[in-house]
């Protein structure tokens, strides 16, 4: 297919599963899969990272596989683990009927007893699914390594089992905070996406797709307001997340415009767009005032 | 690339070079992949391919928003640049390889050699000039002087080694650990025969803390500056997980420099580093550029943040204590050392000091070495 079709194709695909997805974005999904390298995902909290491993999945109609990184991630949680419990019963049992020989070793090491945690449940797939690592930075930099050999060869070892190599490549998505700087090894590894908050038309456009009967002049204000709220010098920025919030909860109050809302029922819903105290405080009634005559 | 002619082949593994001259981190593999990109998405189609080799070239956020610039200068002819400044009002002439060239939001654009790569990424050459910047810089010869030197070390020495290990939420195999190891326990049980002969455990890792050192090297401090800067050396010589900044009427990261194995090199990049050194004090600001600019990535819940400074502050007022709360929000602890504390009958009545201390866990005088091995102590107490 001609490149130009292919990029078209693939925003129409993830427009319809509910992602609106800018051109350069689309590019870049497309090079993932002939280049086979996992995408990495930067930008402020709440601008839709996550959301591109899911609409991937929605998009190519294949498995979504996600792996939530903490700080205390070791491999037994994020590859697999033995069920010992499980193991152990099988001793008993096979204890209680004979001679041990009835339950050779290679049994009890066979898949039936192992968990399987998402990195191998990804490998494991008869179709690729998408592998969404998210928020690969709260990981401490020992498991940044050892992904970073798992996402280029696609295949790890158990002592027991031997090297597993994947029936089929996965489409890799890590997200990243900047809660910690990631290695130039893994970033070197990875497409880099940098996300930022979306421009008034696509933002938009978002809001139009998630809530659908919103009514177009509530949709415009909505945005409008947003758009200019994150101009203040904020602690915590609103989001797109942020957004679709606020548009459901006015929507909820049963309004069709700003203007049709009390200041107090703004007020109270302002509570989906400002997330501490100190930001509460800097947006005041005069402020709020100030942006709906702006909203229009 | 068989089907790519040889002089686009030789155009775009360029512009790898280019990218990788002006600081990305791209080497043979992205030239390889650039080339199939160009083949996948069509070499004529000027838009997809910026998109695509955006996604492949850089790999960070500030790459990122440079990369557009880059790519203009790099495959736009320069008759092509000009004609766009003239139409939007500038027009000086354009050339290429200048330093003016291309001037956009990203700053100079290096086409030529690497030598001058360092340039680009240099954050001392983003900072902008103060009004109460000196233009002197300090003489460093003195700093890795021996005699001076050694019984810091002993100190430093003596620290690092009673520096307490914080626990993490790691596990590691430990003997003398609390949690049954089922995992051990059970593959050493296979050479038993399957009996098992005995427990493993596990305990939680320990790691060191992380030390930030945040020097003030204005004019009121220069007594104590060099000083300082040795305890740092030492520290950076004897610790692996510790960052050190300097500031005055700005922020600079001397890490790198001051852990230059070569003495005569370290002080070389610190004489490039130190320019304002001994001016003015803006304490408030400076720490407000290190929430932005490193906090978010240095500072974790294992961080100790150490400042040495007289909390004499030129900046605005309410900054300094603003900027301090948020840090200590991020930091384990906080540790003030003022070298004027020792003095007698001190009272810490500079604004600056004032602001500060609700928000410091240690408040300690450190003008000597006696003291500061004291503060130390203190700190490690209080870890």
């Amino acid at each position: 297919m001609d490149s130009a079709a292919a990029i078209a194709a693939l925003r129409a695909t993830l427009l319809q599963s509910g992602y609106v997805a800018e051109r350069g974005l689309a590019v870049t999904m497309l090079m993932m899969e002939s280049l086979g390298r996992p995408l990495l995902v930067e930008g402020d909290p709440g601008v839709g990272k996550t959301e591109i491993a899911k609409a991937l999945a929605r998009a190519k109609n294949t498995r979504l596989i996600r792996l939530q990184c903490y700080e205390g991630l070791d491999t037994y949680n994020a590859l697999y683990e033995w069920n010992f419990q499980r193991q152990l019963l099988a001793i008993k049992r096979a204890e209680a009927v004979g001679p041990a020989a009835t339950l050779p070793d290679d049994e009890l090491f066979s898949e039936k007893y192992l968990l399987k945690r998402p990195l191998l449940e990804a490998l494991t797939q008869a179709a690729p699914p998408v592998l969404l690592i998210d928020e690969i930075d709260r990981a401490d930099a020992a498991f940044e390594a050892f992904l970073l050999e798992l996402l280029s060869d696609y295949q790890l070892s158990i002592p027991e089992l031997g090297t597993i190599t994947a029936t089929s490549i996965p489409f890799v998505v890590l997200t990243s905070n900047g809660t910690r700087d990631l290695s130039d090894a893994l970033r070197r590894r990875c497409l880099y996406h940098f996300l930022d908050y979306p421009s008034f038309e696509k933002e938009l456009a978002i809001l139009r797709t998630r809530v659908p009967n919103i009514p177009a002049r509530l949709a415009g204000q909505v945005v409008e307001f947003v758009q200019s709220l994150r101009r203040f010098d904020l602690k915590k920025k609103p989001g797109i997340a942020e957004t679709l919030d606020w548009a459901a909860s006015l929507l909820g109050l049963g309004l069709s415009a700003l203007q049709d809302a009390s200041a107090e029922q703004i007020a109270d819903s302002l509570a989906t767009l400002l997330k501490t105290r100190e930001d509460c405080l800097a947006i005041d009634q005069p402020t709020i005032g100030r942006l709906m005559a702006a909203a229009g | 690339m068989n089907n790519t002619p040889d002089a686009l082949f030789a155009k775009i593994t360029g512009f790898v070079a280019t990218m990788r001259e002006n600081g990305f981190a791209v080497g043979i593999t992205e030239s390889e992949d650039a080339l199939h990109v160009a083949e996948r998405l069509g070499v004529l189609s000027h838009t997809a391919l910026r998109d695509g080799w955006r996604g492949l070239l850089c790999a960070r956020a500030e790459e990122w928003h440079r990369f557009d610039d880059l790519f203009d200068s790099y495959w736009r002819r320069p008759n092509r640049q000009k004609a766009l400044e003239t139409r939007t009002g500038g027009g000086s002439t354009v050339e290429h390889g200048g330093a003016q060239q291309s001037g956009g939001k990203a700053g100079p654009v290096l086409q030529h050699g690497p030598d001058a790569a360092g340039a680009a990424g240099d954050s001392t050459a983003k900072e902008g000039a103060s009004a109460a910047k000196t233009l002197g810089t300090a003489d460093f010869r003195t700093l890795t002087d021996p005699d001076q030197t050694r019984a810091i070390e002993a100190v430093i020495r003596h620290f690092a080694r009673r520096l307490q290990r914080l626990k993490t939420r790691r596990e590691h195999a430990d003997k003398a650990g609390r949690r049954l190891d089922m995992r051990r326990t059970f593959r050493r049980a296979v050479g038993a025969g399957g009996a098992t002969a005995q427990l493993h455990f596990r305990a939680p890792r320990r790691v060191r803390p992380r030390i930030i050192l945040l020097l003030d090297v204005s004019r009121s401090m220069s007594l104590y500056s060099f000083f300082y800067l040795r305890v740092a050396r030492a520290l950076a010589a004897e610790l692996t997980d510790i960052h050190v900044f300097l500031y005055h009427t700005h922020l600079t990261h001397v890490s790198d420099a001051l852990a230059d194995p070569d003495p005569w090199r370290a002080q070389e990049r610190l004489a490039m580093l130190s320019a304002g050194w001994a001016g003015g004090t803006r304490i408030g600001e400076c720490l407000a550029a290190f929430n932005r600019q490193f906090a978010a990535r240095l500072v974790h819940a294992r961080t100790a943040v150490i400042i040495a400074s007289d909390g004499y502050d030129t900046g605005e007022p309410g900054v300094l204590g603003r900027e301090l709360r948020a840090l200590a929000g991020r930091a384990r602890r906080i540790l003030w050392i003022n070298p004027l504390r020792a003095v007698p009958g001190y009272t810490p009545a500079a604004r600056g000091m004032r602001e500060a201390l609700p928000h410091l866990d240690v408040f300690a005088p450190g003008h000597d070495l006696a003291s500061l091995d004291a503060a130390l102590t203190g700190l490690m107490a209080a870890l």
